[in-house]
């Protein structure tokens, strides 16, 4: 029943004896026992020294809440002669009570054991540098697979292949326009505003042509591509290892890699480049409408745009984006891969995916701007 | 006001219609779950028991008919009302449904944490005990990402009983757990009902378990849609006339053979 009647606790002495008494009365249940478990724990810690009887004879019901309550009173250390003694309760309770060993959970049950700054950097490292060693295997198992699937002719699963590559690419293409648009936008707004006041207003058309290929194209439809696709492979290969899919792979004599990997690999370095082509295209428009404010019409900027970039920058652009396209789905595959058990694992593994992918790109980014500049 | 007779019934289930989308799995089922009797919802595979179960807790809407705990609708139930109404049900969840986050002694703890005034000695004294009512004590501080499936559905259950509801609804408790852990798991429901006076309903398919725990039992049938039989196990296995209850409880194959396979 709901909204019983909380039990009554009362404690007395019954004088001549020098005895204290604990009466328990009612129902006790998890919402009521809390005072009940309290008053009687006080009349224990104040009559340390006496015999104390707990008469329950006129208990109707106790629950779990209850049975810990009795359980608690009877396990508790007095000196010699001053025990505790519970009358007049139900057999069927007292069977309950009685089952419990008080040796067995006198030890306080063990949490998270406390870890020190040197143990936690020692570990850290230990698992960086683990980490760096599977990535680096992970890296070459991929390959192995590549270079077999290409000797081998017909073992890539192609239509995997365009799965994916829809799912990432096509699906993505109105975040990236959406993405691209509002970079070369606010680029050209920024610079337009500081050229103004030097009168060069015209070069502005140069910062936004060279951003766009070279960086800011290629930097944000990755950052976007890890966020949506790199996560979502962590996510699906790591559900899949979960739900013990991965094993069954393997027991049918297949490999994780070329069959699950392999396919988002290509995938992912193809249409990168295809994406960023968009976000460089709408980016670049983006600055033209803002230099139409800026009195440059479209004709004007398009001779501009002619003279300050040229096909190299474009194609490092591209070059960069499949370098990012690769390393975003060996990312993602190899989280999901290495996901332990469980629904948070999973979560896991995803949000590692998407950090870690990050991370990779500025790198990547700062490894191309130094070799090619 | 109750009158004896509804005082005596745990959950009423009247008319009841349910399935997903379009696809009905039950139709026009009636029956009662009695105070302190433990039903066992019986049926092969898709017949809809799990689907019952989630029916009866609140967690899908039924088509069409009415359920009540206690006394109350909990169809019709505005949402906090429902929410108390659930919160006197302990259910487990087939695959235990352990928070992954936690370890083994907080999931028992959680709901006394949610629910209760009780100092944190107390709560985990009640959850280190209820862990040993299901025979996991030694498991009270592992990750349930470290558990076997046999130990997650007892750590389920002791979350179920811990804030001492009336009713414990259980899904498929000892399916894929081995023949001793299952033995162990039936004594431990019918302590609990003989202790702490709890009302049970058990879906399983285990017949081992059904007539070691089970007063009674309803089963349903996918084909006709509905409950095919209620009654004491034993007697729908010696005295049931209907062929198919038959069958279920005598573990007999269909007899149509599977095309190309001539005996």
């Amino acid at each position: 029943m709901a909204g019983s009647h909380p039990a009554l606790n009362g404690d007395g002495l019954a004088g001549e004896t020098g005895e204290a008494a604990i009466v328990l009365e009612g129902r006790i249940t998890a919402y009521t026992a809390a005072p009940v478990w309290r008053t009687a724990r006080d009349t224990l810690a104040r009559r340390a020294s006496v015999p104390i009887t707990v008469d329950a004879s006129r208990l109707e019901h106790i629950d779990d809440v209850g049975v810990a309550l009795l359980f608690d009173l009877t396990r508790q250390q007095r000196p010699r002669g001053a025990d505790v003694r519970i009358r007049g309760l139900a057999p069927k309770f007292a069977a309950l009570v009685e089952a419990y060993d008080p040796e067995d959970l006198a030890q306080a049950p063990r949490g998270a054991r406390r870890i020190g700054t040197f143990e936690h950097i020692g570990r850290a490292t230990v698992a960086q540098l683990a980490y760096g060693g599977r990535i680096a295997a992970f890296v070459g198992r991929c390959a192995a697979a590549f270079a077999h699937a290409l000797w081998r002719r017909g073992t890539i699963r192609w239509n995997e292949v365009l799965e994916v590559a829809t799912e990432a690419g096509a699906n993505a293409v109105p975040i990236v326009l959406l993405v691209g648009g509002l970079m070369g936008l606010i680029v050209a707004f920024e610079i337009g505003l500081v050229a103004q006041q030097f009168g060069a207003v015209i070069f502005v058309v140069n910062g936004v042509g060279v951003a766009m290929l070279r960086e800011l194209g290629p930097l944000m439809t990755a950052i976007v591509f890890a966020g949506r696709t790199g996560a979502a492979f962590a996510a699906q290969i790591g559900t899949q290892k979960v739900n013990e899919e991965v094993n069954a792979i393997s027991t049918f004599g297949l490999d994780p890699v070329h069959f699950l990997v392999l396919p988002r690999l290509i995938a992912a370095a193809l249409v990168l480049p295809l994406l960023v082509v968009m976000a460089d295209i709408i980016g670049i428009f983006g600055g033209a409408l803002v230099m139409t404010t800026f009195d440059i019409g479209f004709l004007q900027f398009y001779h501009q745009l002619l003279g300050a970039v040229d096909a190299s920058d474009f194609l490092i652009g591209i070059l960069k984006a499949a370098t990012f396209g690769l390393t975003i789905a060996a990312i993602g595959c190899e989280r999901g891969l290495s996901t332990g058990a469980g629904a948070t694992s999973v979560g896991l593994s995803a949000t590692s995916a998407v950090v870690s992918s990050i991370v990779m790109i500025v790198v990547i980014d700062g490894i191309f701007t130094v070799v090619t500049s | 006001m109750e009158s004896q007779a509804s005082a005596s019934i745990a959950i009423s289930v009247r008319e009841l219609r349910m399935g997903y989308g379009s696809r009905v799995l039950l139709e026009n089922a009636s029956f009662d779950v009695k105070r302190g009797e433990i039903l066992v919802i019986l049926g092969g595979s898709g017949s809809g028991k799990s689907s019952l179960m989630k029916n009866m807790i609140g967690l899908y809407q039924p088509m069409a008919g009415d359920i009540s705990i206690a006394g109350k609708s909990i169809v019709s139930a505005s949402p906090d009302d429902k929410a108390r109404l659930q919160r006197s049900l302990g259910v487990m969840y087939q695959s235990g449904a352990l928070f992954g986050s936690l370890t083994v002694l907080e999931n028992v703890r959680f709901p006394l944490d949610q629910f209760t005034d009780l100092d944190l000695a107390e709560k985990n004294l009640t959850a280190r005990l209820l862990l040993r009512q299901v025979e996991m004590g030694a498991a009270e501080s592992l990750m349930p990402a470290e558990l076997s499936g046999g130990m997650l559905k007892r750590a389920g259950i002791a979350r179920a009983m811990a804030l001492g509801c009336d009713i414990l609804m259980l899904d498929e408790p000892s399916a894929g757990l081995d023949p001793i852990t299952a033995a162990n798991l039936d004594r431990t429901i019918l302590t609990l009902r003989e202790s702490l006076g709890f009302t049970f309903v058990v879906v399983t398919h285990e017949l081992q378990s059904i007539f070691t725990i089970a007063d009674r039992a309803i089963m349903l049938d996918p084909v006709s849609r509905s409950i095919i039989a209620v009654g004491a196990p034993v007697d729908l296995r010696d005295r049931s006339d209907d062929p198919r209850v038959r069958q279920f409880f005598n573990r007999q194959p269909t007899t149509a053979h599977p095309a190309g396979i001539h005996p």
